[in-house]
């Protein structure tokens, strides 16, 4: 069983490659690490008021996943629910002319390159993920509600 | 469907309803040539879109009821034309969505559907409010309790029934809305949606639904008749309904169809206003 849960926010970008990637890679990795449980965080969701969203960014340790500077995710999160545990910037994991590429992707679509960039993407959430302390965790308990146990 | 949307969808990332409002505008961006408008940039960003937005109708996917992709549009002031829920759309198809966020063949099923619904048949496109004919005019009998006033029209032309929703009848047509006792219990009124143009609808059937923050409240029309127009101001602007349920926040104009039989089943202003002066004692103490 998991130790401690780790909030993972992908960028859900539409305008470009690093945003297809971004949220590619978080579900691999929601779908796939076993070490902690991840919880992907909607961040149309969490932009649009979602107090369990914001909450959970406030008590638990989170990393963010942007596909590529403008990172909407970390500036969002870092706006609501404080500083980021880590954050990922696709675009320097796949350079920034992949990254920017105008050409949306759908799943069906995607190729062994497309692929590959996932890995490396997911890759680099796990470590980020491993290099979170469990200290990091405050121990207090979380509440839906936002009291923090209060 | 219009020549070209622009399309705003959830994007959501932990429902499957998420999953496919995105399929969904990345093919009708990619097969019809609509404009994505990515709710996240879109909101640190807006003047990126704002182009895009004033020239093209914005169409809207909501993954699942909370709503996101249209709370973040009227949050940045943009105008909805049209907006339909993936979850909505999958109960009328009788689709029962996967928990996973995998696209199986249900779930494509589905896309298909919607596609092919918006892009053929463009009968989810909104209509624009027609000139009816029904003119309306009112005058109130007034019911304070504690801060709030409670407001219901004595009019001769207009029925009630239980469900605090009114009709006012002028020749065969009616024009329908909610009652005060609606707007004050869910307060801010956030999301409308109208019933379907040309839809006909029986007395006692949902005619559109108001949504606040609090809950969600279908209007139960008083009496049966066909759509000829609704209140599409109330897609942009829904706080009309707090403002005033029976002037401008009115729903919609039907042509009426057994008014004779419906009204046996309708009570008249005396009636109804105490039964809502007995509605708001009972919740309010």
């Amino acid at each position: 069983m998991a130790e401690f849960k780790v909030g993972v926010i992908s960028c859900s970008g539409e305008e470009c490659l690093g945003g297809t990637i971004s949220r590619l890679a978080t579900r691999k990795v929601l779908d796939e690490l076993k070490m902690v449980e991840p919880v992907t965080l909607c961040l149309p969701l969490y932009l649009a008021g979602g107090k369990e969203e914001r909450n959970f960014a406030r008590v638990y340790p989170v990393i963010t996943v942007d596909g590529c500077h403008k990172c909407c995710a970390k500036r969002s999160t870092e706006k609501y629910s404080g500083k980021v545990s880590g954050s990922v910037d696709v675009s320097e994991i796949i350079g920034e002319e992949n990254a920017l590429d105008r050409k949306t992707v759908r799943n069906k679509d995607l190729t062994a390159e497309h692929t590959r960039m996932i890995d490396r993407v997911a890759g680099e959430i796990v470590k980020m993920i491993g290099n979170i302390s469990p200290d990091a965790y405050s121990g207090k308990t979380f509440h839906g509600c936002g009291c923090n146990g209060e | 469907m219009v020549e070209k949307y622009a399309v705003l969808p959830c994007n959501g990332l932990d429902k499957c309803a998420g999953v496919i409002s995105r399929e969904i505008a990345l093919r009708l961006c990619g097969e019809a040539g609509h404009e994505i408008i990515c709710p996240v940039f879109s909101r640190i960003a807006e003047v990126k879109y704002r182009k895009i937005i004033s020239e093209h109708p914005l169409f809207v996917i909501d993954g699942c009821p909370t709503r996101c992709a249209s709370k973040l549009a009227v949050e940045k002031n943009f105008k909805i034309s049209n907006k339909i829920t993936v979850t909505e759309e999958a109960k009328k198809s009788g689709i029962e969505l996967n928990d996973t966020l995998q696209l199986r063949e249900k779930e494509q099923a589905l896309i298909g559907i919607i596609l092919n619904d918006l892009m053929n048949t463009g009968n989810k496109v909104t209509q624009t409010i027609e000139e009816t004919g029904v003119s309306c005019h009112f005058d109130y009998e007034t019911f304070q309790k504690g801060k709030f006033l409670f407001r219901v029209p004595v009019n001769k032309e207009i029925f009630f029934n239980e469900n605090d929703c009114w009709a006012y009848v002028s020749g065969n047509r009616a024009r329908i809305g909610v009652t005060d006792f609606v707007q004050q219990n869910l307060s801010d009124i956030l999301f409308f949606t109208p019933p379907e143009m040309g839809a006909e609808i029986d007395q006692f059937g949902e005619a559109g639904e108001i949504e606040s923050s609090k809950s969600v409240f279908e209007l139960i029309t008083p009496v049966s008749g066909k759509v000829i127009a609704v209140n599409e101001a109330l897609i942009q602007k829904p706080e009309l309904i707090n403002e005033n349920p029976y002037e401008l926040g009115w729903i919609a104009d039907l042509e009426l169809t057994a008014f004779e039989n419906d009204k046996e089943l309708l009570i008249g202003f005396d009636k109804y206003f105490e039964i809502m002066k007995r509605k708001v004692n009972d919740l309010n103490g």
